[in-house]
């Protein structure tokens, strides 16, 4: 078993890491062009940025937001997430993995902040999948797996706990990490594919919606041309003034007064 | 600070369910069109329609940005259900139908399904046959009884718009011929029709109502005040929702007497004086046309600056949506007349009397003024200035509650007991929590609504327009002019205009 728990904390967390950082960088990056391109697509370049930066950071930190809706379900959200990103990262058996597989480390937690951060996360997202069996539109609305996530997301975080803290066997000791490890893994390995990807994307959605608000001048024709109703009665079918707005403007005045 | 919306919330009852939903339309209708909505839709093909609602979609896809926000959010939403603590809809049924996020996801599952990779093999591998007739009649029903307000969109931690959803499913719905007729009947006049307006009213008719307007100030206050028809050159060209030279006398007075009292240049253009655009609603070819017209008018008067009146779609429409398609930066500015009054009021150019409206008055925000933070405090100020019982409902501002009739649903006359019940019904509840004898609502679907909305759910308000109100307070300088000489020139700029027109 010990093999076996060496392969995943070894090169298989390095693959899982890998591709969760490639995978991540793709689609970030797909979006971004995705902007550029519908950006450079409308000839409306009046975008407020300032309303895009103030949502995006407003959502980062979202602690004045709790209490607007929801607030238990809302603070447990994020505390969950605090606890979720912050445990793996400063847990100090962590730390000494990176130091000794790629060299460097940094400043850990004490084991005591991070035993309780590790129950936080648990409490949290026991709170969050009840928050979603009991709240009936939610429940309504979820998919399987979204009632899955919160499950498989504190996996690594019970038994992480359950084998540093309690009392156990070491074959009970070693099953715990081995489950441990192995769904660290799988989950790392998820992120880019599924809709943990909001990790990376959740921060572009504000300038993502801003920008798709922006619509290209002429689509509207061009999507009736391509259905073929391109003789469907419109005022001025083929005037494109928003590319040409100097070239249309002779011979305007009869048409707009018919 | 607890939920304001659950201190108003009032689960419908049986009863009031059954009337918001009970659909007006005939069998014979239901039977032919086969689709179980309340709106009445112009006859259009019905066979096939999966696939003709595919093909829109595709060629959709194909010329717009869509996509970027459709491919975005279907990797980040997480269905977490926040959203329904802010949707009006969902308040009044709890029907998990009506969560912002379910509406959405069904639009989203649609591409998700036939326009991704994963999802057509994912479909291959279990045999799903794909989009059905039932879930485009979902969709139709589903996304007209949202009213496009844009309020989830604030509650969403993933930062989905569902109202950008909302209104490119209406964009496709529209593609394969359901669109509210309502809606496509008027913008068919004001695209095609003799008039070019979405009420069908003809120049003569304007020039009759904007004579007598003048005629009715020069009564009311002993004041020539015109209104400018057709003059070249001037700052402002003048667009408002047509309906309101039937319906809002009391409003264009307002506004005439702020541009006397100002000394505004403006006019009103005779070759296009609409500002209403349903393209909003249901189409973006519909919205760029109707904004063309918008653009020829203006310069074919030489106009600086375009001037939007009460009302909050036309507006948007033109603040946002004008830029887009008549020319981005160099577009024409578009200002509201609330951004126009606030203004004058600070520089001291209008003098209003506090002590003429003493009754308690309430604001109520336009969605499409308030949502983006455009207009939230100017028409506040102007009337703190002199209104002295002003009372705020709650919650306001950005966040406010959608009176009901937005996205078009107020041109709906058939769905009226939806809006009166269901979409309305904390609207309804915050006007009476007020106790407000005027409620200010500076939109011309909005008091549409909220009129009908107040008598039917038995609130004692009046509803009116900012100017309305101004019209009642403000103070015109006295005509320089002496009597006999005015008399003679009484609707002058009027003829004088005429004149010059042909
Ligand atoms: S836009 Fe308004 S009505 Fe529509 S789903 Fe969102 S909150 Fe509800």
């Amino acid at each position: 078993m010990t093999a076996w728990i060496d392969f995943a904390r070894g090169p298989l967390f390095r693959l899982c890491f890998a591709l969760m950082v490639l995978g991540l960088l793709r689609i970030v990056l797909i979006t971004l062009l995705g902007v550029k391109e519908a950006y450079q697509r409308s000839s409306d370049k009046i975008v407020s940025w300032k309303e895009i930066r103030r949502q995006t950071i407003g959502w980062l930190f979202p602690v004045a937001r709790f209490w607007r809706e929801r607030p238990i379900y809302s603070l447990f959200s994020f505390l969950f997430h605090v606890g979720m990103i912050v445990t793996p990262l400063f847990l100090a058996s962590h730390v000494l993995l990176w130091r000794n597989s790629v060299g460097f480390g940094w400043p850990a937690l004490p084991q005591e902040v991070a035993n309780w951060l590790a129950l936080l996360v648990i409490v949290t997202g026991t709170g969050i999948f009840l928050g979603r069996v009991l709240h009936s539109g939610a429940r309504e609305l979820s998919k399987f797996q979204d009632f899955v996530w919160p499950l498989l997301i504190m996996t690594p975080f019970i038994t992480g706990y359950i084998a540093s803290n309690a009392v156990i066997s070491p074959r009970a000791y070693q099953q715990m990490m081995l489950i441990h490890i192995y769904s660290g893994d799988l989950i790392l390995l998820m992120i880019p594919f599924t809709r943990l990807a909001h990790c990376a994307l959740a921060p572009l959605s504000q300038l993502v919606t801003g920008i798709a608000w922006k619509f290209p001048a002429g689509s509207g024709d061009r999507v009736a041309e391509t259905l073929g109703f391109a003789d469907r009665p419109t005022w001025v079918p083929k005037a494109r003034l928003a590319t040409a707005p100097d070239a249309a403007q002779p011979d305007t005045k009869g048409e707009s007064r018919k | 600070m607890a939920s304001v919306m659950k201190v108003l919330s009032k689960p419908l009852t049986p009863e009031e369910r059954e009337k918001a939903f009970k659909s007006s339309k005939k069998v014979e209708v239901l039977a032919r069109q086969r689709l179980p909505v309340r709106y009445h839709v112009e006859d259009f093909d019905v066979e096939d329609r999966p696939r003709r609602f595919l093909e829109a979609f595709a060629s959709i896809l194909k010329h717009t940005n869509y996509r970027l926000a459709l491919d975005h959010y279907i990797r980040v939403t997480t269905r977490c259900a926040r959203c329904a603590v802010a949707c009006p809809i969902y308040d009044a049924t709890h029907d998990p139908h009506d969560i912002p996020c379910y509406r959405s996801e069904l639009l989203l599952s649609i591409y998700r399904r036939h326009f991704t990779v994963s999802g057509v093999l994912r479909a291959r591998l279990l045999g799903d046959p794909g989009l059905t007739d039932e879930k485009i009649q979902e969709l139709a029903d589903s996304y007209y009884n949202c009213t496009a307000c844009r309020r989830c969109h604030f509650e969403c931690p993933m930062g989905i718009d569902h109202a950008l959803i909302t209104h490119l499913g209406r964009y496709i719905l529209s593609e394969i011929g359901i669109a509210p007729r309502a809606l496509v009947v008027s913008t068919r006049e004001q695209l095609t029709g003799a008039t070019g307006n979405t009420s069908a009213i003809p120049v003569p008719a304007l020039i009759d109502t904007l004579e007598f307007l003048t005629e009715d100030i020069q009564d009311e206050k002993g004041i020539h005040v015109p209104f400018p028809v057709d003059q070249e050159g001037a700052e402002y060209i003048f667009f408002t929702a047509v309906s309101d030279y039937m319906m809002e006398a009391e409003t264009l007075k307002g506004i005439a007497a702020v541009m006397k009292a100002t000394g505004g240049s403006w006019t009103i253009g005779t070759g296009y004086y609409d500002g209403i655009n349903y393209g909003l609603f249901y189409s973006d070819q519909v919205m760029e046309h109707a904004l063309q017209k918008m653009q020829v008018e203006a310069k074919r008067l030489g106009a600086k600056k375009i001037l939007m009146g009460e009302c909050g779609h036309a507006s948007r429409t033109a603040k946002y949506f004008y830029p887009t398609y008549c020319g981005g930066k160099d577009a024409l500015p578009v200002i509201s007349i609330l951004e126009y009054t606030q203004q004058a009021l600070k520089e001291g150019r209008i003098k209003l009397d506090p002590s003429i409206v003493t009754e308690r008055v309430t604001y109520h925000d336009p969605c499409n003024f308030s949502r983006t933070g455009w207009i939230v405090n100017q028409p506040r100020e102007v009337l703190k200035a002199f209104c002295a019982d002003y009372e705020e409902m709650a919650p306001n501002g950005r966040s406010n509650l959608c009176c009901g009739g937005g996205g078009g649903t107020v041109s709906i006359d058939e769905v009226r007991p939806y809006r009166t019940t269901v979409s309305g019904r904390l609207k309804a509840e915050q006007i009476r929590r007020t106790g407000a004898h005027y409620c200010v609502a500076p939109c011309a679907n909005c008091k549409k609504q909220l009129r009908e909305l107040v008598e039917d759910q038995g609130v004692e308000c009046e509803i009116l327009g900012l100017h309305d109100l101004i019209y009642k307070a403000i103070i015109l300088p006295p005509d320089p002019k002496p009597e006999e000489e005015l008399d003679e020139t009484a609707g002058g700029s009027v003829k004088l205009s005429k004149g010059g027109e042909s």
